[in-house]
């Protein structure tokens, strides 16, 4: 079973540490802007739901990208950005579904989640339980278990 | 307007400062000097210094002289722990001293990645505007269609209009130059004490809109992240973590209510006597859910209420905090529920909760006494008629009636009513915050009476305080310690001094010393941004936060010289509320509290007044006048102000 990042925004409390740890490492700089996760949030109506790379089968940006420089690996499942290939044209951002693939205006390149080469740090720091790494079909059962729990009231 | 983008490389900090003139126009940009920040640090360290710098002695608070800082904390846009804060400080036109309030969420992380440490408001704007900064770029925008809304209908569509900007705004109450209108921080948050969001008022300022892009690059990635990881380690294994995270500020109220130290129907009673019953744990419980965050913060006090059934059915918002919740609910005697109805107003008006709740609370209490009647008022008013209350809370925003003489606060309003100075709860012009010092004598408590912004608590709390204990054996002078050598250990205090403010052998903390150390703590938290909530106030101090402080800006410091910044900020603060005329005497709790008792106690004035001088003494200051002495001027690089 491969490990994604895994999210339960009922969880999340919108503290935006996983924005600024996750363009700490991989950009070094805090920058939400430039970070690979996002929270979405509407303080007014009080919710806050972690936008991540959801690792598509299909992905939409691997589709448009004209020059393959964005690939997904058959194995892992993980799709990334190949730098030396990417032109800067921003297909993919404009492509993903979930606001997700994004543009580095420094760079000029397209950047999205690479998961940390399998250590992500936004789910290290994120202290809710709101994003984990691990395979979906566990989390799945735990939250089936939470649900079940709620239902029976034991 | 356009300036020069700043293309600094200036590590943690934004590296520049924005000024802008309101009345014409003009924008100017400041680079930041190493040794401004490290004398002055931030947030409260850089507000002080700018205005004392800046801004003419006596001037009136709510003219274009006034000058509003907003200034953002250092460590803000970082990964530590609860670096989310910002503050505001400008002349408060509530107590003609150093008006000043923090706030966190995430204003501050957006005005830094825009460009900027501090804003610098000076003038007025000849017609409503608010401005709009963006990227190292800022514009004066038209607010005529904005002006005459209130705050959440003003944010629905300022948020609409710039996508993921951050707002600092005030709603009809600053614009109505209330004079202890709030600076709303979004929806749920304010800079609210002292009546700073009259000053934005007076300016024609409706509101500042933030969006910013830049990011922030830190000296040192790696340390950066360490320290944040061991910070977050350190306040989690805090005994007040837990409590804290599920339960928020209110954790204070219960034991409060029980010492009989709680504000409760203008500071007559020191808890109602359904107080237990009706604002009882489990029921507050059963009405939050879910938890809100600041920018970086792992405790998430902040609660979602939402309230299903009664009168107040289908409220839905972030609240319950202490401030709203005793401030009305005890203050004035009404129910849990409509405490929610009364924070809601407050912040769709743009009112501080503390104050108008005083106010409103003496004016019902002069209603009893019957210097004032139905006739000057409109309607009758009462402890605990949510209606009548939410009519006057009314009539103040809009400054109609009665409310426009409480709109002037609590001491200005008491002078209009013969006897009326009686039941004015206030220091210095500001109303009191909620806790009730004849029920608890405390650090925290004297630290109402030293407060370089008047009568308010949050600028000083034992870092350790033991809420397990209340006794009134010892003077004045100390509260029990009550926890073991592992507690004393793990506080980040320099050891000389920890032995003075604590006596392990008698057991005690003794207040004057620990006022003064909690003080400039909590004045060091405030300029470089961290949150003063308990957890962190009990595991961060200077030397943590000075390798964050390192790592961040790359600016070499000592635990010790940081300490000292916080104190300078502090002693420069009491500088200008002496060249603003503050006296030795205006140092003193209403009469009542020297008077009548709450559970059989009261306060003795001349022990009062002896721990008071024993807390100058700590300060280098005058044992009498309270004046800081030349000698800690010296040792702190500061001259008087003239």
């Amino acid at each position: 079973m491969n490990e994604i990042l895994v999210i339960d925004y009922n969880k999340c409390v919108g503290c935006k540490t996983c924005e600024m740890i996750c363009s700490l490492v991989h950009e070094g700089v805090c920058a939400q802007n430039l970070s690979r996760i996002r929270i979405a949030k509407n303080e007014r109506a009080g919710w806050n739901v972690p936008i991540s790379c959801a690792m598509c089968e299909k992905p939409m940006c691997v589709s448009v990208c004209p020059v393959a420089a964005m690939i997904r690996n058959r194995e892992t499942g993980l799709v990334t950005v190949d730098e030396q290939r990417c032109i800067g044209c921003r297909q993919c951002v404009q492509a993903c579904p979930f606001g997700h693939a994004n543009f580095n205006p420094l760079k000029g390149l397209a950047f999205k989640c690479d998961q940390c080469d399998g250590d992500p740090q936004c789910a290290k720091f994120c202290w809710t339980g709101a994003i984990t790494f691990e395979p979906i079909e566990l989390s799945l059962i735990q939250r089936r278990q939470d649900t079940a729990e709620k239902i029976t009231g034991k | 307007m356009k300036g020069e983008k700043n293309m600094s490389k200036s590590k943690g900090y934004a590296g520049q400062i924005l000024e802008v003139n309101l009345s014409n126009q003009d924008s100017r940009y400041k680079e930041l000097a190493t040794e401004f920040c490290r004398d002055y640090l931030g947030g409260i360290g850089f507000n002080a210094r700018i205005i004392c710098d800046e801004m003419p002695a006596g001037i009136e608070a709510l003219s274009p002289e006034n000058i509003l800082v907003f200034g953002v904390g250092t460590m803000v846009g970082s990964t530590f722990p609860t670096a989310s804060r910002t503050e505001v400080s400008a002349k408060s036109p509530l107590t003609g001293l150093f008006g000043t309030s923090n706030s966190g969420m995430f204003f501050g992380t957006q005005l830094k990645n825009a460009g900027f440490d501090a804003l610098v408001i000076k003038g007025k704007a000849e017609k409503p505007v608010y401005l709009f900064i963006e990227d190292g770029e800022i514009s004066v925008c038209d607010a005529t269609r904005l002006w005459g809304k209130d705050s959440w209908d003003t944010l629905d569509i300022l948020k609409k209009q710039y996508p993921g900007a951050e707002v600092a705004l005030i709603g009809p109450a600053g614009e109505n130059l209330v004079r202890f209108a709030c600076i709303e921080n979004g929806y749920y948050d304010a800079w609210a004490r002292t009546g700073l969001g009259a000053v934005m008022g007076s300016k024609n300022l409706k509101a500042i809109v933030v969006r910013g892009t830049q990011g922030i690059t830190p000296h040192n990635v790696e340390e950066l992240i360490k320290v944040s990881w061991k910070a977050r380690k350190l306040i989690e294994t805090s005994p007040f973590f837990k409590p804290f995270q599920s339960y928020g500020s209110m954790n204070a109220a219960m034991p409060y209510g029980s010492f009989k130290a709680l504000n409760a129907n203008n500071f007559s009673q020191g808890c109602l006597s359904d107080w237990k019953e009706n604002f009882a744990r489990p029921k507050v419980e059963e009405l939050t859910h879910g938890h809100i965050a600041c920018q970086s913060c792992i405790i998430a006090c902040a609660h979602w209420v939402e309230i299903k059934e009664g009168k107040y059915q289908g409220l839905r918002m972030k609240d319950m905090e202490v401030t709203p919740t005793v401030s009305f609910g005890s203050g004035c005697g009404m129910s849990l529920e409509a405490t929610v109805k009364a924070a809601e107003m407050g912040q769709r008006y743009g009112m501080d909760m503390v104050s108008v709740a005083g106010v409103m609370a003496m004016a019902i209490e002069l209603f009893d006494r019957g210097i004032i009647n139905q006739e000057d008022v409109g309607y009758d008013l009462a402890f605990g008629d949510d209606d009548a209350i939410f009519r006057l809370m009314d009539d103040i925003a809009h400054r109609q009636g009665l409310g426009a003489v409480l709109a002037e606060g609590t001491m200005r309003a008491a002078e209009q009513f013969a006897g009326g100075e009686a039941s004015a709860m206030h220091v210095k012009g500001l109303e009191m915050p909620m806790i009730d010092p004849r029920g608890r004598w405390s650090t925290w408590t004297l630290g109402i009476l030293t407060n370089i912004r008047g009568g308010d608590h949050l600028r000083c709390r034992n870092p350790i305080e033991n809420l397990r204990f209340n006794e009134n054996k010892y003077d004045f002078q100390k509260e029990r310690f009550g926890y073991d050598q592992k507690m004393y250990d793990a506080l980040d205090m320099p050891d000389e001094l920890k032995a003075q403010a604590i006596d392990l052998e008698t057991d005690t903390v003794d207040i004057a010393i620990m006022s003064r150390w909690a003080e400039d703590l909590i004045n060091l938290f405030n300029s470089v941004g961290v949150c003063i909530r308990p957890p962190v106030e009990h595991r961060i101090g200077p030397t943590i936060l000075a390798e964050a402080y390192t790592a961040f800006t790359g600016i070499k410091i000592s635990p010790i010289e940081l300490m000292q910044s916080a104190e300078r900020a502090w002693n420069l603060i009491k500088l200008f509320n002496l060249r603003e005329g503050e006296q030795p005497e205006d140092s003193k709790f209403p009469h009542r509290f020297y008077e009548q008792t709450v559970g059989g106690k009261m306060l003795d004035e001349a022990k009062v007044q002896e721990v008071l001088q024993q807390y100058y003494q700590a300060r280098g200051w005058d044992m009498l006048t309270g004046k800081p002495g030349e000698e800690k001027l010296q040792e702190l690089g500061l001259c008087n102000l003239t």
